[in-house]
């Protein structure tokens, strides 16, 4: 597995947050704000695949996971006038709004979260899947297959303890006690283990984040 | 708690594993601690990074068209016309005691407005040249909106020609679950919802909304309600301000 992550990579990512090929993301929501399903189709053409792999990560079951993506692009589609461009990006808007619909649906059935399924199996690789899988992603575009490279093989440089307790949280929407009672830990273990593995992926992430990229 | 205890929490924080009790300290804190603010935007920037970590799974094709069938079941929310409230006239009293203190908030509101306008011109350009467009147009009015002599304040863009309102908000906690802000425009004395929002934990929020046609209007309104907006004020508006042309 390649370690090294080249500038070149990062800077791909970047040119596509920044919506230069296409029409921006941004554009795209401000035409389904005035009531064009043409945009909310484009819109679902380039993130549907992740919202979907986050929904599928969260509740396990494909048929829920369709619900909560339809849920979430329904939601985006009618609250499209309320998303802020200074708040973060689209995608990490609908990132958002997925995943609070994919945890809300598995508190209401009270079903437990793939990713404690995961965290059972010792010795995994975490929720990261191997990096043969992405060829399969149905995202269009490479900039996301290169975020998806990016912040797998970041993840992949934490230690195992602390990947999971960051994916518990992330996947699992568990607390911190709820972690600790999960995996039989100390609360003190775990609140330490998730602030030092957040600072690590912090500083892996940099180049990505604003105001910390060189 | 010192404060170096309360930044430990931010990380935590952003990935929502706080319980209830520790958020609700600690969004108390935010509201007065820009470093843990600060560090609480970063930490939530890299928790959105973690999406990426999803392993590919390809939704099915059927999937793109329920989607679309049932958005067109349903338009946007958008602005609505709404009958005439009676807590106009206490509106109107308040925009009038309005002055004091108008030159420090505009001067503040422009310079956060500035680099609001380019934290968002970086993830989408249609939106900064919209924005832009909006504060740079001819006929941009200002308000500045106040409650009863403390924070919260919000200052307020209109562009009647480009029918958008630009607001930036300040200190202002995000509302409760269940409930959200909207903004009214007072035209003719009656209210007309131009939107509803929320801020973000750091108490903040610059936003774009769309103004109906032929819509004028001398007096904005900001009341809290139940998440959804509500098709008339059913509160008594925390923050209101007059529109003047700069």
């Amino acid at each position: 597995m390649q370690k090294t992550i080249s500038r070149v990579n990062f800077e791909a990512v970047l040119a596509n947050q920044q919506g230069q090929s296409r029409w921006p993301d941004g554009a795209l929501v401000a035409r389904i704000s005035a009531g064009d399903d043409r945009a909310l189709g484009e819109l679902y053409d380039r993130h549907g695949g992740m919202a979907y792999a986050l929904a599928v990560a969260i509740v396990a079951e494909r048929a829920d996971a369709e619900e909560v993506v339809a849920d979430a692009f329904g939601q985006a589609w009618r609250t499209a006038l309320q998303f802020d461009p200074g708040r973060g990006s689209v995608a990490a808007w609908l990132a958002t709004i997925t995943r609070t619909r994919a945890l809300d649906l598995l508190r209401a059935r009270g079903r437990r979260a793939r990713a404690l399924e995961r965290a059972a199996q010792a010795g995994t690789n975490g929720l990261a899947a191997p990096l043969a899988e992405m060829a399969v992603a149905p995202d269009r575009g490479a900039e996301q297959q290169e975020a998806k490279r990016l912040v797998r093989h970041c993840l992949a440089e934490l230690p195992e303890p602390q990947r999971r307790v960051i994916e518990l949280a992330y996947f699992g929407g568990l607390t911190h006690t709820e972690i600790a009672a999960e995996l039989q830990e100390p609360l003190g273990t775990i609140k330490t283990r998730m602030r030092a593995g957040m600072e690590k992926l912090r500083g892996l992430l940099a180049p990505l984040l604003s105001g910390e990229g060189s | 708690m010192t404060d170096h205890q309360w930044l430990e929490l931010a990380a935590s924080y952003a990935l929502g594993a706080l319980t209830a009790d520790e958020r609700a300290g600690f969004e108390t804190h935010l509201a007065e601690c820009a470093t843990c603010r600060a560090e609480v935007q970063a930490y939530g920037e890299v928790t959105g990074l973690l999406v990426h970590a999803a392993p590919a799974s390809a939704p099915p094709p059927e999937l793109r068209e329920r989607i679309l069938r049932e958005a067109r079941r349903r338009r946007p929310l958008g602005p609505r016309r709404v009958p005439v409230a009676p807590w106009l006239a206490a509106a109107a009293c308040l925009v009038l005691a309005l002055g004091t203190g108008y030159g420090y908030l505009r001067e503040r509101a422009a310079r956060d407005q500035a680099s609001r306008a380019l934290a968002a011109a970086r993830d989408t350009l249609a939106a900064r040249d919209s924005l832009v467009a909006t504060l740079l147009s001819p006929d941009v009015g200002t308000a500045a909106l106040a409650g009863p002599g403390r924070p919260p304040s919000a200052r307020l863009f209109w562009s009647p020609s480009r029918r958008r309102v630009v607001m930036a908000v300040f200190d202002l906690p995000p509302a409760p679950a269940g409930r959200t802000y909207q903004l009214w425009a007072i035209a003719q004395g009656k209210p007309v919802s131009l939107g509803i929002f929320n801020t973000a934990p750091d108490g903040r929020l610059t936003a774009a909304m769309v103004v109906p046609p032929n819509l004028s209007f001398e007096v904005t309104a900001v009341t809290e309600e139940p998440a959804g907006g509500s098709p008339q004020p059913t509160q008594q508006p925390f923050l209101t301000g007059k529109v003047a042309a700069d």
